[in-house]
């Protein structure tokens, strides 16, 4: 396989609503296709990106889904059962003071412990091994969106900044270091083609390059293709409706030109995703978008 | 029944909850200039709206201050209202600024305002922008200047979030947690952390191998200082609980009819009955319209390839609009007896005034479905 360099963390980001489990679930599945071990891995979000592919809700423990797809919803709790029982070890140690109602009171206190110890399982997945070789080639992280995300992505180096050395900045360094390794981790901004989305990506973007991280793609979901020329819209003044159809149709279409030329000063390539016209995604629907991606994705690489 | 239109006249508080991209904001300010266009006084508290919506409510930037609708611009769309309308940004970290110098006293203001762990209180304590913005909407509230508040809320995945804040929030600040955990460091009269009475040394051993030792104290710094805050912060968060249950205020549970956003919709719903909330209706916003064949008949009579390239657009338009129809039945289905109001989607995006006011007609229209009133209207003796 002439595989060329990709990150192996592959980010998915974007506003609320913009298609981030889509493309989450599109991307891994493509990924897999081309036999490449591949974890969907979801934070905290109860599953709905694997539910997508038509298969359960993915839950905190990693499932296979099919052939080299893989699946994890990664939860704080567990998390931060693993995190720390890898630290101390011992079980009973943990029940006693992590089951302690008090401890896990002024556990909640600790800001950004919850996204740490998260983060940090995501990380930990990237470090995994099987025998020679890492355990995943690939790692589709599908991120909160834009505000949680760039929380999220940031507490390694907020947790450096204001952390007094010690195991929690030792943990904060080496996440960090991986995050903002191009050769590591790639971030994909998901923009639908209206005003706040489109946005809200220019702004994520700068936040990510302010955190120092690799910006792959930028990836505008439901884009509609020119069809209606002008002078045909015109042509149409005797059929009211149709013509509002034609008119919007044509509006999208420029819609999605207009969000495509300003994603694109953003300096990485625009992947378009057509839009779809069915109520609800099947697993063949989300295969085509992931095709697309990542012959996207490869045709930059 | 036109459930919402009754909620804006005889109600003082809206609250519009959902996930995030399902335009909440904009719903919120189209209720906001129904209620006026009903004779109350109103006001829209918005969290994040777009920078066009923004404008047109006059808003140029955040900054907590209710700004009135010019006049000029509501004529120009052509809306009369009845009482006037006024829009706010709620600013989060100033308004959590501002209850903190409100609550604490003197001495302790700055050394919780200048403290790292405050500084990153409001993205790191879950909940924390979702009270801000509930304690914001009761000193709205609370100042009577206004007849009506409407207050969009941060997008929210999990009901829960929101209808915690405000305990979690007094767990968090009402500190008696802290103040229980920090007991042996006040009784000492020395600040420092010190599990003692919770199992001794294992535990302080354990915590501090985590987070580090110096974490420890400088959190116990900080919880001790925020210890301070007088009742009036306690009061207020149990007000802000207090009005969210009370008669006074409706919640109007927002989203999109796709499949992912309805199971959701669903959940939230269930959540807000289970606290008992006022919930005044279900708004299904951004639901395709078909294309009757009627109206798709006269295609067949145009030259190709106009011909062809509207049957391809009447045709994807359909599909989306059938799946959408679906969606709507399967969702009023999943929340009756609770109303369910369609807003259709608009072309374009609801940005300007006249959009809004649009989008108003039908939040305030009947949310009896077609099919029940054709049902009810070809049942003998109807």
């Amino acid at each position: 396989m002439t595989q060329l360099p990709r990150p192996r963390l592959l980010v998915i980001t974007g506003k609320g609503g913009v298609g981030k489990s889509t493309v989450s679930a599109a991307l891994a599945l493509a990924l897999a296709r081309t036999g490449q071990r591949t974890l969907l891995c979801e934070v905290n979000s109860g599953g709905g990106a694997t539910a997508l592919l038509g298969y359960p809700r993915a839950g905190p423990e990693l499932s296979r889904l099919d052939g080299e797809l893989w699946s994890v919803d990664v939860r704080p709790a567990e998390a931060m059962r693993e995190y720390v029982l890898s630290k101390i070890r011992f079980q009973r140690v943990y029940r006693t003071v992590f089951e302690n109602p008090l401890v896990r009171a002024f556990l909640r206190f600790i800001p950004s412990l919850a996204e740490t110890v998260m983060l940090g399982k995501v990380c930990w997945h990237l470090r995994e091994t099987d025998g020679p070789r890492k355990r995943w080639d690939a790692v589709v992280l599908d991120a909160p969106a834009t505000g949680h995300a760039l929380t999220f992505l940031g507490v390694p180096q907020v947790l450096l900044d204001t952390l007094p050395p010690g195991t929690m900045a030792e943990e904060a360094s080496w996440m960090r270091d991986m995050l903002v390794d191009p050769k590591v981790t790639g971030a994909l901004v998901v923009a639908l083609p209206e005003e706040l989305p489109v946005l809200e990506s220019m702004e994520l973007a700068a936040g990510l390059r302010a955190r120092h991280l690799a910006l792959l793609a930028v990836v505008l979901n439901q884009a509609t293709a020119p069809r209606f020329l002008p002078e045909e819209v015109k042509a149409l003044a005797a059929l009211p409706r149709l013509q509002a159809l034609a008119r919007g149709h044509a509006e999208e279409a420029e819609r999605t030109q207009d969000a495509a030329s300003r994603l694109g000063t953003l300096g990485a390539p625009v992947l378009e995703l057509p839009r779809l016209y069915q109520g609800t995604m099947d697993q063949a629907a989300v295969a085509g978008l992931g095709a697309t991606l990542l012959a996207g994705l490869e045709g930059r690489t | 029944m036109r459930p919402l239109a009754e909620a804006l006249r005889s109600r003082g508080v809206v609250v519009c909850v959902g996930p995030g991209g399902v335009g909440k904001t904009t719903l919120a300010a189209a209720l906001a200039l129904q209620g006026a266009a009903l004779g109350r006084n109103s006001l829209v508290c918005t969290i994040d709206p777009a920078r066009r919506l923004a404008s047109a409510l006059g808003l140029a930037e955040l900054g907590n201050l209710a700004r009135p609708i010019s006049a000029a611009e509501l004529r120009a769309a052509d809306i009369r209202l009845a009482a006037p309308v006024e829009a706010m940004m709620l600013d989060m970290k100033q308004s959590w600024d501002e209850l903190i110098a409100r609550s604490a006293p003197p001495q302790q203001r700055d050394r919780i305002l200048a403290n790292r762990f405050y500084q990153s209180l409001s993205s790191a304590l879950a909940g924390s922008q979702e009270y801000i913005a509930l304690e914001k909407l009761w000193e709205l509230h609370a100042s009577g200047k206004h007849q009506l508040v409407v207050l969009d809320t941060p997008p929210t995945a999990h009901a829960r979030d929101f209808l915690d804040a405000p305990a979690r929030v007094i767990d968090f600040l009402g500190t008696d947690t802290a103040k229980w955990l920090l007991k042996p460091a006040l009784r000492g009269a020395k600040l420092g952390f010190r599990l003692v009475g919770l199992g001794g040394n294992l535990i302080s051993r354990t915590l501090s191998g985590i987070v580090g030792g110096q974490t420890l104290a400088d959190l116990a710094a900080f919880l001790l200082a925020m210890s301070s805050l007088n009742d009036e912060f306690q009061e207020r968060a149990r007000a802000v609980s207090a009005l969210l249950a009370s008669e006074e205020t409706v919640v109007v549970l927002v989203t999109g009819p796709a499949a992912e956003r309805r199971e959701e919709a669903v959940r939230f719903h269930q959540s807000l009955l289970e606290q008992h909330l006022n919930v005044a209706a279900v708004v299904v916003n951004q639901v395709h319209a078909g294309v009757g064949p009627e109206e798709a008949a006269a295609s067949t009579r145009l030259p190709e390839p106009l011909r062809g390239k509207l049957e391809r657009t009447i045709s994807e338009a359909n599909s989306l609009a059938q799946a959408d129809a679906h969606g709507v039945r399967v969702l009023r289905e999943a929340v009756a007896p609770t109303p369910l109001l369609t807003v259709p989607r608009f072309p374009g995006e609801v940005h300007d005034l006249g959009a809004l006011w649009r989008a108003g007609a039908y939040l305030v229209a009947d949310a009896t479905p077609r099919e029940t009133l054709a049902a009810a209207a070809a049942a003998p003796g109807a």
